[in-house]
């Protein structure tokens, strides 16, 4: 399959997401891509593994359990040592507000549900390389 | 369907008035006495010449006699009798003409008031119709593109991997498989829940459409902040305080000079906000216990009102206004904010939101200004690149009546009437003058901090009631800790935040002890 290009050999991306068919896809393609691949499913995991090892990455589903995407976004850029974290946020909520919000709190993309796995796969590779 | 005009009351109506008698009324129209009366009776139908000879001796317009008003109001009546929801009246269609002709008032009551009913009953479906007052309708439209999400990945994957090995592809059809299944199993629930009611376009009252119009712009509008800005370099020309400069302002400008008069010695019922307009004497008089905020804002208001009267029409010529009744609204709700642009300037303001962390008492205090129209100065500073935080606003009188609101995106506030008991813009009441927060939790999830006050207005006179009426700010969670409000409050702890909905009937919480009325929701 195309994947978008090679990215950084190795990048580390952590998946937040808590609907296993689609960590399980998402891990799919990026590994194909050359991504490391990790994944939790709910809010207040994912904090504690951004803080135990930071990823290149976070791919954040919105509608987390727990603690949802936007507070786990906001603890990331409030964070004094994981601020400048790239963050992909995925979401089934596609409203102008939602995307307003997201933006709000400093999210790199944002990426509604249904995705195309080459957008997915671009976003993530064009930040880890930077 | 054409049907025959009942005008035989209005001729017989109009010759009694004119004291003339059948007979006499025949003889000039060279016509019988006995088929005047049938005339009269709406047993005969009339036109051509005749018709125009009965107008000119009654002295009529033509057209009071053409029927064309009766006959529109005898159809609709005749649909109105075809309305399901009164065929058990069965109701003859026939004897609308009658009704018409004799009652032609109350037959255009009873169509108002029919037309009233179906624009409310289309009003509630639309409304119960909307995605995010429904947790039920929310969760399924996300399951369907979580579903939707995983299918295409998928299939793209499947479509686009050559050298897929023969157990992934085996483990990817059977992802299709059962994503598709609970595809299916989702839309039905869909189907369920949208054929309980059938869709309908909302028919908008002039109010709402003002309202629409406001939440089209985020309550932002560059095009009067360049006015603003204008208007207040001219107005700081002329003199160092506000008041004293808006007043030499609106003299040397417009000619318009500013009285004051003692409540005692004035006419009241002319009197609105403490304020009178004589726009024919070119004097704008204060009742002389005016509040400074309300006479520095309405100096303001005439002032922005005079001098960009083009650029506040330009405004409101939008196809969201869709009557003249619709952009009169719009043009003063604008003239007000420009009004409040010009005291409150949008960077200074801005910068000084953001120091005092939304403290709307200090900003009060700041600029001399009301609490009303601090918040709704914080509602409007929406400039791409230099927003502040998107503030909802709602404003209550003791009935609980909304009676002006400011929505934002997403916060599900209904339309009119009144809104959640729970919400602190009534609480308010309660604790009058103090302001009071609430950590508010909606059914779809989405959760904001409320922040609410009493505001009174002062009596003109002893034997006048002080009116008090409840203001709330509202922002959605995420902005909560840039404000002064946030403090103390633990906002991850779920538990702390207090279950509201929109109203009664649009909130899907069957058990709140709260409800007062049935839920539009829950009947599904």
């Amino acid at each position: 399959m195309a994947n978008g290009g090679t990215g950084k050999l190795g990048a580390r991306i952590l998946i937040a997401e808590d609907e296993p068919n689609i960590v399980e896809l998402l891990t799919f393609v990026l590994q194909r891509a050359g991504c490391e691949i990790r994944s939790v499913s709910d809010g207040e995991a994912a904090i504690a593994e951004i803080r135990r090892d930071p990823p290149d990455v976070l791919l954040l589903d919105l509608m987390l359990p727990r603690k949802d995407g936007y507070e786990v976004l906001k603890a990331v850029r409030g964070s004094a040592t994981h601020a400048a974290l790239p963050v992909v946020m995925l979401t089934a909520k596609g409203q102008e507000k939602d995307r307003k919000v997201a933006e709000s709190l400093g999210v790199d993309v944002f990426i509604t549900k249904p995705f195309s796995n080459q957008e997915v796969v671009d976003s993530v590779l064009k930040l880890a390389r930077t | 369907m054409t049907v025959a005009a009942p005008i035989g009351m209005k001729v017989r109506a109009r010759r009694k008035s004119r004291g003339m008698t059948q007979v006499a009324l025949a003889r000039r129209l060279e016509i019988s006495a006995s088929y005047l009366n049938l005339i009269e009776s709406d047993r005969r139908a009339v036109g051509g010449s005749l018709l125009q000879r009965i107008a000119e001796e009654l002295e009529l317009e033509l057209d009071d006699l053409s029927g064309d008003r009766e006959r529109r109001l005898v159809e609709r009546l005749g649909e109105l009798a075809a309305d399901p929801s009164i065929l058990q009246h069965r109701i003859d269609p026939a004897t609308a003409n009658a009704l018409v002709s004799r009652h032609p008032d109350w037959a255009g009551a009873l169509l108002s008031l029919s037309r009233g009913l179906r624009d409310a009953d289309q009003q509630i479906t639309a409304l119960s119709d909307r995605l995010d007052q429904d947790p039920a309708l929310m969760e399924a439209v996300h399951q369907v593109l979580n579903n939707a999400a995983a299918v295409r990945s998928t299939m793209e994957i499947l479509s686009s991997v050559d050298d897929l090995p023969d157990e992934q592809r085996a483990r990817f059809i059977e992802i299709v498989l059962s994503q598709s299944s609970a595809l299916s199993s989702t839309a039905e629930q869909l189907v369920v829940l949208f054929s309980a009611g059938s869709t309908h376009n909302r028919s908008l009252s002039p109010a709402e459409e003002v309202d629409d119009f406001l939440i089209q712009n985020q309550s932002y509008f560059p095009a009067l902040e360049d006015a603003a800005r204008d208007l207040r370099r001219e107005v700081r020309a002329c003199g160092q305080t506000i008041e004293g400069a808006l007043t030499a302002f609106l003299l040397q400008k417009f000619g318009i000079s500013v009285f004051n008069r003692s409540p005692v010695e004035a006419d009241l019922s002319r009197f609105r906000n403490h304020t009178h307009f004589d726009a024919a004497d070119k004097v704008l008089t204060f009742l002389d216990n005016a509040p400074p905020p309300t006479r520095q804002f309405q100096l303001a208001r005439l002032a922005s009102q005079l001098i960009a009267p083009d650029a506040i029409a330009e405004v409101a010529d939008d196809e969201l206004l869709t009557s003249e009744e619709a952009r009169a609204r719009a043009r003063g709700a604008l003239t007000s904010w420009l009004a409040a642009a010009a005291l409150f300037p949008y960077e200074t303001f801005l910068e000084d939101a953001i120091r005092h962390r939304y403290d709307v008492e200090l900003l009060r205090q700041r600029y001399s200004a009301s609490v009303e129209q601090i918040c709704q100065r914080l509602v409007s500073l929406r400039k791409p690149g230099a927003e502040g935080i998107p503030f909802g606003f709602l404003r209550a009188d003791p009935s609980g009546h909304i009676s002006k609101r400011f929505p934002i995106a997403g916060l599900p506030i209904p339309r009119g009437g009144n809104g959640c008991p729970l919400w602190p813009l009534y609480g308010a009441f309660q604790t009058s003058d103090r302001v009071i927060r609430q950590l508010a939790e909606f059914p779809n999830g989405s959760r904001y901090l409320f922040i609410a006050r009493t505001v009174r207005h002062e009596p003109a006179l002893f034997h006048e009631a002080p009116f008090l009426h409840a203001v709330m700010l509202a922002c959605d969670v995420v902005h909560a800790d840039q404000t002064v409000y946030a403090d103390g409050l633990d906002f991850a702890a779920r538990q702390m935040a207090t279950p509201v909905g929109p109203n009664c009937r649009l909130c899907a919480r069957t058990s709140c002890l709260h409800r007062g009325e049935e839920s539009i929701l829950s009947s599904r």
